[in-house]
């Protein structure tokens, strides 16, 4: 039985507010702008293409300039690759993931490095050793990379190793050494490496990559794998860690294209052609939730690629010109507050994608604004993956999009401002000079601060966060991701062990030739991929070739060189 | 009349954790809301962001935490406030902290946490009412 004055209170709380009942009713969308600010009109007609050539300015998909895709039939000849980022604790924890997601048909394996390791710290440095394999994978030396490539056929599969700074050389020299020790040849190896460490130096990892060096070892890899590894995608640009700055659509394709071409113009410098490396040459983008804008932004993308290609750097290889592009839906799109809701954000981001003719896909995981994925976090993203792919039809054909008046216009507004910023970048100096007079970490925390007060006042919505909030969650749906502390234990105990037992002399004469390769302007991968062999770790080939080139041997200031 | 004296905080990245958008968004706003804001950037240890929180005399300490590091790091700067006598600093978190790991965190001495996703008027509200002299 309940007293009068439960009952009352009973029924307040069933009680609907029917005002606001009426006024759902009667709601028109508060803002006709896309995510990125562009003013959109009610209607879109064909008077938007009078005068323009359909030839010219957008092509038919597999041909010049690209925009509806890089090829003709687009997924009818292979659908985009399923990768799921996977980097958690030691090399054994991260391989034992990698099996899971390859057994639930992921068709690209992708694996990403902890802080340490982009950082160039072996795991018993004093600043690693509180954060190894929190974020990632900790690779310290070529064993750490044996066990995470364990029977895995490296002939066969296409193998995305995500390290991102100046240790990306580092990295190709661990994965090349591997597959050389296990008998491969390495011009049959297929995958990639990110590869971009002047973007990194926004990631945090500033120590890492001063611009000079980043634009020496990145372009060192570049030349490396163009030479010896014509399979290989030497770099992924990245344009999808600008974009979770808080900037804009056009931002990203722009400040990424700057990134691109310092990389470009120095592989041209060191005497290649356009068309040797041109065709490895990948990016990797966001996609956030304005599905249409998202669409539009990587059209204007290809289109923007090839012309630079083709008139600026007179690519005669259409290989060269096409915008080849991997997608990491939008990490700073996903909120821990009503988290299953993550999972729509996701779908509809991941559509995106795959409606612009996308080579790879990752889908985030919904729980990673509150952790590391977990296993089941990581299984519904590749579910995600293939719900797209064998239910949905959206590959049956090519930007099925394409043709739209207002995806057509949207697609040539965005070009059009990214044309506007390149040349404000230009008149700032050129994309080196933006950078190293922090031009561009100004305009993020602008654009940062913008955004988040967009959000304190109510002008962009995000649901559970400022439009139907709900009281905070006491836990996480599917779990959390624990990194076994034992697993750093041991990977700091074997770092040690390491470098206790190997063969000194052996190693010694190895770092000596690094060294004087990096003081004489070498590519420094071969003298690398030797010292590795011999058991140089990762903080000791960075710290070698850092101090060849005027840096301090640890990016910390913390340990002096002991060779 | 004697001018009131501003509150004072401290925001910091703590260890490697690069992730500092949010950090320097959160300086920002609180700036605007007529706070006086240092923030200490990236690398600090738990010894340097006390020595700076003693430096600036600050009423708050606010550390984000986006790698997972939370756990590690914050009984760390609980204990080097306790031993330098902060007892009336208030200790804020923020970041990508799952709600499993709140309760802990609370119970080692952080006052409050505002995970990723969280507005500005409520931390700003949530400071004027709890620092001290009030």
């Amino acid at each position: 039985m309940c007293s009068v004055d439960e009952l009352e209170e009973l029924e307040k709380g069933t009680e609907v507010d029917w005002d606001s009942y009426l006024k759902a009713y009667y709601e028109k969308p508060r803002s006709a702008k896309t995510w990125s600010g562009f003013d959109v009109r009610e209607i879109y007609t064909p008077k938007e293409r009078v005068g323009k050539d359909y030839d010219e300015t957008i092509g038919d998909a597999g041909k010049y300039p690209f925009t509806r895709g890089i090829h003709g039939n687009m997924f009818r000849g292979r659908y985009w690759t399923r990768r799921e980022v996977i980097g958690i604790g030691s090399p054994a924890d991260t391989h034992e993931r990698v099996k899971v997601l390859a057994d639930h048909g992921g068709s690209g394996l992708n694996t990403i490095a902890d802080i340490t390791y982009e950082m160039g710290l072996d795991a018993d440095h004093p600043w690693a050793m509180n954060e190894v394999g929190l974020t990632g994978v900790n690779i310290s030396h070529i064993r750490d990379m044996a066990t995470l490539t364990e029977g895995i056929p490296l002939d066969k599969v296409s193998w995305s190793l995500i390290t991102a700074s100046t240790v990306a050389s580092v990295t190709m020299a661990q994965y090349i050494a591997v597959a050389q020790n296990r008998g491969y040849d390495i011009r049959g190896l297929r995958g990639s490496v990110q590869n971009d460490p002047i973007h990194f130096r926004y990631c945090g990892f500033r120590p890492a990559c001063p611009l000079d060096l980043s634009i020496r070892l990145g372009c060192d890899v570049m030349e490396y794998c163009t030479r010896n590894m014509p399979k290989w995608y030497y770099t992924t640009v990245n344009l999808y860690d600008l974009r979770e700055q808080g900037i804009t659509a056009p931002q990203e394709v722009a400040f990424g294209f700057g990134i691109a071409m310092i990389y470009v113009d120095e592989l041209i410098r060191r005497g290649l052609s356009i068309d040797e490396f041109g065709p490895r040459f990948t990016f990797y983008v966001s996609c956030h939730t304005d599905l249409f804008e998202e669409v539009a932004k990587i059209r204007a993308a290809r289109r923007l690629w090839a012309r630079l290609m083709k008139e600026k750097y007179g690519a005669k290889d259409p290989r060269s010109m096409q915008f080849r592009f991997a997608v990491h839906t939008a990490g700073c799109s996903l909120v821990p507050q009503q988290p299953l809701n993550n999972i729509v954000r996701i779908s509809y981001e991941a559509l995106a994608a795959v409606l612009s003719g996308v080579q790879s896909l990752h889908c985030c995981s919904y729980d990673e604004p509150m952790c590391l994925p977990t296993e089941k976090g990581h299984l519904q993203a590749l579910r995600t993956q293939q719900i797209l792919a064998y239910e949905t039809g959206v590959c049956n054909v090519a930007d099925p999009l394409g043709g739209s008046y207002f995806v057509e216009e949207l697609t040539d507004r965005i070009e059009e401002e990214v044309l506007k910023i390149m040349k404000q970048v230009e008149e700032v100096g050129g994309m080196k000079e933006a950078i190293r007079t922090e031009w561009l970490d100004r305009e993020f925390e602008k654009e940062a601060l913008k955004r988040q007060k967009e959000i304190d006042q109510g002008e962009r919505l995000v649901v559970g966060v400022n439009i139907f909030s709900t009281e905070p969650e006491t836990e996480t749906p599917l779990g959390v991701q624990r990194i076994p502390s034992e697993s750093a234990r041991t990977q700091i105990e074997e770092t040690k062990e390491l470098k206790r037992t190997r063969d000194k002399c052996r190693l010694k004469d190895r770092m000596k030739q690094l060294r004087e390769d990096a003081e004489e302007g070498r590519n420094v991968l071969p003298a690398m991929i030797e010292a590795t062999k011999t058991f140089a770790t990762t903080g000791e080939l960075m710290g070698t070739v850092r101090m060849a080139m005027g840096y301090s041997y640890d990016p910390m200031e913390i340990i002096e060189c002991s060779f | 009349m004697v001018e009131k004296r501003k509150i004072r905080v401290v925001i910091s990245k703590v260890g490697l954790d690069g992730h500092d958008r949010g950090a320097k968004v959160v300086s920002s706003l609180l700036k605007e809301a007529g706070m006086e804001v240092v923030y200490l950037g990236m690398y600090q240890m738990p010894e340097d962001i006390i020595r700076s929180a003693i430096d600036e005399d600050a009423d708050v300490i606010g550390v984000s935490y986006l790698s997972g590091e939370h756990l590690v790091f914050t009984p760390k700067i609980v204990n080097e406030m306790k031993k330098h006598g902060l007892d009336d600093v208030l200790f804020i978190a923020g970041g990508v902290i799952p709600p499993e790991d709140i309760p802990s965190m609370k119970e080692m001495g952080v006052n409050k946490i505002f995970v990723a996703g969280s507005l500005t008027d409520p931390l700003v509200e949530y400071i004027r009412s709890n620092v001290r002299g009030k």
